[in-house]
């Protein structure tokens, strides 16, 4: 790990205290934007709600609890999901050890077949749940699987695009992020495909500071080729509970902590 | 009887003004010709507004199915089929290249990329590893060695839902379906294909472009090539055999003058009046040519005869126009009724097909009258007088061919009339029952030959795949909704089978006395949104472990308002499972896809792709977890192909491997006694939509709509011949031998096994009003020889000289106009072109046998009867 990483709330008091700073460099807006949005806090909690539009306006509805938990600042992570709805997926469970160095580890378990399951992690752009986030968006892509230019910076943005090492992993070509430079709160991504189109977006449509950490209450990541978007909602969101990496073992899926169930 | 020779003043007086006139009036309506759309789309067939119609535009749009064009790969030379690293490296370049096609022209018509089914654009749900269940695609890119081109194989084959449509179950064939957002993409969007494929070092592979979209969009193409040859064709043959009756080359341009001018302007009509140019409506040039011509025959016939009497040409127009106005009339009104009789059937194209070639028979009509007496003033003096002289010597010892073989005849006809008369009842008999045998079955990639590119792919890949042909059976749940009673004593047994232990208990008794409380409500809704509200208020004081049953009791109302979610039902499931294999074991269909074939595949998986789990789980919980489980796979989507979001509407997609109208019928039929006899745990409807079921359903509306235009046709036909005749007996003796002809000429058609269809379907009532032209004529000449002689005797010998030879030659050109469709590509044209022929031999001849054999019978009587 870099040591600019474990700073990051040294950086964003220093930013918030004056725009007299210098400029940082893009590597530090990039690990700076991805500490903001994924490693707020020692762990968090949040009650989540996916509301998912087709093209056709049909609804469903997702409801979960997260539990997330890092390792290290920037690295590896543990994240913990307990469904709620709709009914009869109540008290799935799904669990994701986010790795630096290697394939994520993921678990499911199914209550109504009483069955653990270990879903292979090496594809990353797969559907979370039949929403239009993927996997990745969830827990978030890596850093170094890009190569990352600054595209432009105003009073408001740093605009960065992201053009994957591995072209041939991901449907995209490349995809540019806006993030806000007040708090590094990456706003907006737009998705190219390989033919140079806008197929897909990611908005924050709403944001939060809790308990001192700039927090996504509502983002809506839409289809632009298909049609329809998920729109997801943020709610009882807490940081630094202490959570215990145990809590994010394997025998807790099929009995999920109380912290996942309230 | 003076109508015509007033109506032939004006063209004799200024027969410049006519002309011009009429070429005006035709260059009128020839400019809207340009503005031409054309429409291969059988679904216009059916009205826009027609019920199934929109159920299956609903039903595409609901599970976001499209039309689709299906490319097939076969290897048969590899040892392992086209699962080889070229082979799929083509396949997967080829899906490559068509997710990115659209129509230059138009570029809303494109290839929908995200539901292309190919190797590299589906999931495959595999194992990857101890416990370890995958979603990924199945030929992310082309495998590098032979043994990842195998385990693409057997991933594809391991799944039923790709085994036997992505993948041929002998392993020599793979498909890649392309669905498109416009049918009339099809054919651009093949020829696109091909040269790509034309790129392509094939070695050993053979590809193959198949599917309806492509079959209709393509006909629409040939339709134009057919147009252009056979068109022109019908009027070469025309003009040559006018030649060969007529030798006067000047003459005889008139009626192609007039042919013409029908055409055109009738075509101009047609378009002007915004119709689209329909597989019908392309027909309509092609009918309106030979019966257009038919009146200037007339006219140009008794012109020769009576212009040597007479030797005026003035006098000799004025003549004979008053002889023929009325029968020409007469011929032109039932000819146009036949044709008219056919907007009485339900289906558009072919309402404006029979409204436009009326149209175009009084349009010719009106400019024979009015054109050819023009023509014959504007003509110089001189050509007309060899004319005359020649035919003279004709006219005095007539040898020709046609000439002695009608004058046997004549006498073989006046001397075993009752013979004749049995004979023909008897065959009459003999065809009833082979109209009872007629086959209604019509399949559109029948419409092109036999060697037809289109017919080759659909042979060979049906013969690899389960089947290239789709119908889209819709179950809907007709679950009754709950009263708040009822809604109460479910849920009252859903909380007791809460309570477990001591804790559970105590919450359930609390919850079920909150249940009694808010049961008073007017609606279910309120009820459940009252009951919720108070459950959770419960929960929020309660301590931990009763806050998980409370929170347990509250799923139950979530549960209950779900039951309308039948489709994620295990006995649901398992009742399609049931019909499915019903369906298959039939043999009628190659296969099917439902959410319960998903169900199990998945539920195989996640326990370790053990067969014995390849079964609906047991709880409606089981089904929704496989499913959730799938949905975070790179097409989520693909579930709502099979079901709504709402699990209450679920389709089965049927594949068949034979697009025949009866084959779909069957399958129709079978799915119907199947659910009578196997009824569903839950009230469900079932529905068909899908292309190869809409053929069935106009198929239907035609079959039932031609009766009916048959039968007005003959009777309006019936009245005009008893108007024209003045009796009703004579009315009825000018039906008589069209009507066996058509009963002879369908009863063939059920012994030789050829099918009813939409081209053999139309025909029948319009052959009517062509064929009584024969019957007016022969009547109406024979009554007035037997006016002038007394004698039937003399009539009918009279009748085997002159007469007999003018409706012999134009028996001779409509049946011979209509052949150079023969030459066409495309199997409805050949069908109409041989039909119509026969129709027109066999019914002159029967003209002329029939009739002089039923008046040598009934003579006392009919001419008793006109006497007096």
């Amino acid at each position: 790990m870099r040591p600019k990483n474990l700073f990051p709330l040294l950086l964003l008091s220093a930013l918030l205290a004056g725009p007299a700073l210098a400029a940082p460099d893009l590597d530090d807006i990039i690990s700076q934007a991805n500490n903001v949005a994924y490693y707020s806090g020692d762990d968090g909690r949040a009650d989540v709600a996916m509301t998912i539009l087709d093209n056709q306006s049909r609804t469903r509805e997702r409801l979960f609890t997260i539990l997330r938990k890092d390792i290290e600042e920037g690295g590896d992570q543990l994240y913990f999901v307990y469904f709620k709805r709709p009914s009869d997926v109540r008290k799935t469970t799904f669990l994701v050890h986010k790795y630096m160095d290697r394939d994520d580890d993921r678990w499911m378990y199914l209550p109504s077949l009483d069955l653990v399951k270990r879903i292979a992690a090496s594809d990353q752009r797969t559907s979370f749940m039949g929403s239009h986030f993927f996997h990745e968006d969830l827990s978030g892509r890596h850093l170094d699987a890009d190569h990352h230019a600054l595209l432009e910076e105003n009073d408001t943005f740093y605009v960065i695009k992201n053009i994957p090492k591995e072209p041939a992993d991901v449907e995209f070509a490349s995809y540019t992020v806006w993030i806000d430079k007040k708090n590094f709160l990456p706003m907006k991504a737009e998705y190219l495909d390989k033919s140079g189109a806008l197929y897909r977006t990611m908005e924050v449509l709403e944001v939060a500071t809790i308990a001192g950490y700039p927090t996504v209450l509502k983002s809506r990541i839409s289809d632009l080729e298909a049609g329809g978007s998920t729109v997801t909602r943020f709610s009882n969101v807490k940081y630094n509970l202490g959570l215990d990496d145990n809590l994010f073992s394997e025998r807790y899926l099929r009995r999920p902590p109380r912290e996942a169930r309230q | 009887m003076n109508h015509g020779s007033r109506l032939v003043q004006t063209s004799i007086l200024r027969p410049k003004l006519i002309t011009t006139l009429m070429v005006l009036f035709t260059l009128a309506l020839a400019a809207f010709i340009p503005q031409v759309h054309v429409d291969t789309d059988p679904e216009n067939m059916l009205a826009e507004d027609e019920a199934v119609r929109l159920f299956h535009t609903n039903t595409k749009k609901e599970f976001a199915l499209h039309d689709l064009l299906i490319v097939g790969v076969v290897n048969e030379k590899h040892e392992h089929g086209v699962f080889n690293p070229e082979t799929l490296g083509h396949v997967f370049a080829l899906t490559e290249f068509a997710a990115s096609l659209s129509d230059p022209d138009n570029p809303d018509y494109k290839v929908v990329a995200r539901d292309i089914i190919a190797p590299s654009t589906v999931d495959a749900i595999t194992q990857a590893g101890p416990g370890q269940v995958s979603f990924d695609w199945l030929m992310a890119a082309p495998p590098t060695s032979q043994e990842e081109a195998l385990r693409i194989r057997d991933l594809a084959m391991d799944n039923p839902l790709l085994k036997g449509t992505l993948v041929a179950e002998d392993g020599k064939a793979v498909g890649i379906y392309l669905p498109i957002t416009s049918k009339k993409f099809a054919h651009t969007l093949s020829q696109q294909l091909e040269e790509k494929i034309a790129t392509f070092n094939t070695n050993g592979d053979k590809f193959f472009i198949t599917g309806l979209p492509v079959a209709e969009d393509t006909f629409g193409n040939e339709m134009f090539i057919q147009m252009a040859i056979s068109a022109p064709l019908a009027m070469l043959v025309i003009f040559l055999l006018m030649l060969y009756f007529f030798r006067q080359f000047r003459l005889i341009i008139s009626p192609m003058i007039v042919a013409m001018v029908t055409v055109i302007s009738t075509m101009g009509l047609l378009i002007g009046t915004g119709h689209t140019l329909h597989i019908m409506s392309s027909m309509i040039p092609i009918f309106l040519m030979p019966i257009a011509v038919v009146d200037s025959i007339h006219i140009m016939s008794e012109f020769f005869d009576e212009y040597k009497k007479i030797g005026e040409r003035r006098k000799t127009l004025e003549h004979v126009m008053s002889q023929l106005f009325t029968p020409m009339l007469y011929t032109s009104l039932t000819s146009a009724a036949g044709f008219a009789s056919l907007a009485f059937t339900p289906i558009p194209p072919v309402q404006a097909f029979g409204i436009f070639v009326a149209i175009g028979i009084m349009i010719a009509w009106l400019t024979t009258i009015l054109f050819i007496p023009a023509y014959i003033m504007l003509m110089p003096e001189s050509s007309l007088r060899n004319f005359g002289v020649k035919e003279k010597s004709d006219l005095a010892v007539n040898n020709t061919a046609l000439a002695r073989a009608l004058r046997p005849l004549g006498i073989f006809v006046h001397r075993w009339p009752k013979i004749i008369i049995s004979v023909c009842l008897l065959l009459t008999l003999v065809a009833l029952y082979g109209i009872s045998k007629i086959q209604v079955n019509d399949n559109p990639v029948n419409w092109f030959t036999k060697n037809h590119q289109i017919r080759v792919a659909d042979r060979v890949l049906n013969n690899h795949f389960s089947g290239t042909y789709e119908a889209y059976l819709i179950l809907e749940s007709k679950l009754a909704p709950l009263s708040p009673a009822q809604a109460q004593q479910e849920l009252a047994i859903l909380f007791r089978d809460q309570a477990l232990d001591a804790t559970s208990k105590a919450v359930v008794a609390k919850a079920l006395a909150i249940l009694t409380r808010t049961a008073q409500q007017g609606s279910t809704e309120a009820m459940l949104a009252l009951l919720e509200a108070d459950l959770l208020e419960s929960q929020a004081v309660a301590d931990d472990p009763s806050y998980e049953v409370w929170a347990d009791l509250l799923a139950q109302i979530d549960i209950l308002r779900n039951r309308s979610q039948i489709f994620k039902r295990p006995d649901v499931l398992r009742y399609i499972e049931g019909l499915q294999a019903h369906l298959l074991n039939s043999g009628l269909v190659g296969k099917s896809s439902s959410i319960a074939d998903l169900t199990k595949k998945i539920h195989k998986e996640l326990f370790e792709a053990d067969p014995g789990h390849y079964t609906i789980p047991d709880s409606v919980g089981g089904v929704a977890q496989s499913l959730i489980s799938f949905q975070n796979s790179h097409k989520p989507g693909d579930l709502y192909h099979l079901v709504t979001p709402d699990y209450q509407k679920a389709n089965i997609w049927v594949q068949l491997q034979n697009g025949d109208n009866k084959a779909m019928e069957a399958v129709v039929r079978a799915v119907r006694i199947y659910m009578i006899g196997h009824p569903p745990p839950v009230q469900i409807s079932h529905k068909w939509a899908g292309l190869t079921y809409l053929n069935v359903v106009w198929q239907d509306k035609m079959v039932s709509g031609m009766r009916d235009a048959f039968l007005s046709s003959f009777i309006i036909v019936f009245v005009m011949m008893m108007i024209l005749f003045r009796s009703p007996t004579w009315g009825l003796l000018a039906m008589v031998p069209l009507t066996m002809t058509i009963a002879w000429i369908y009863g063939i058609i059920g012994f030789v096994g050829k099918e009813y269809d939409m081209p053999v379907a139309v025909l029948s009532s319009l052959t009517l009003g062509l064929a009584v032209d024969f019957a007016i004529h022969f009547l109406q000449r024979a009554r007035t020889i037997f006016t002038r002689t007394g004698s039937w005797h003399a009539t009918i010998t009279a009748m085997f000289e002159e007469p007999g030879r003018a409706i012999s030659r134009n028996v001779i050109v409509i049946a011979l106009g209509f052949t150079p469709l023969l030459l066409a590509p495309l199997v409805p044209y050949k069908t109409v072109g041989i039909f119509l022929a026969s129709i027109m031999a066999i019914s002159g001849l029967a003209t002329m046998v029939i009739l002089p054999a039923l008046i040598t019978i009934m003579q006392g009587w009919l001419f008793g009867k006109t006497n007096s």
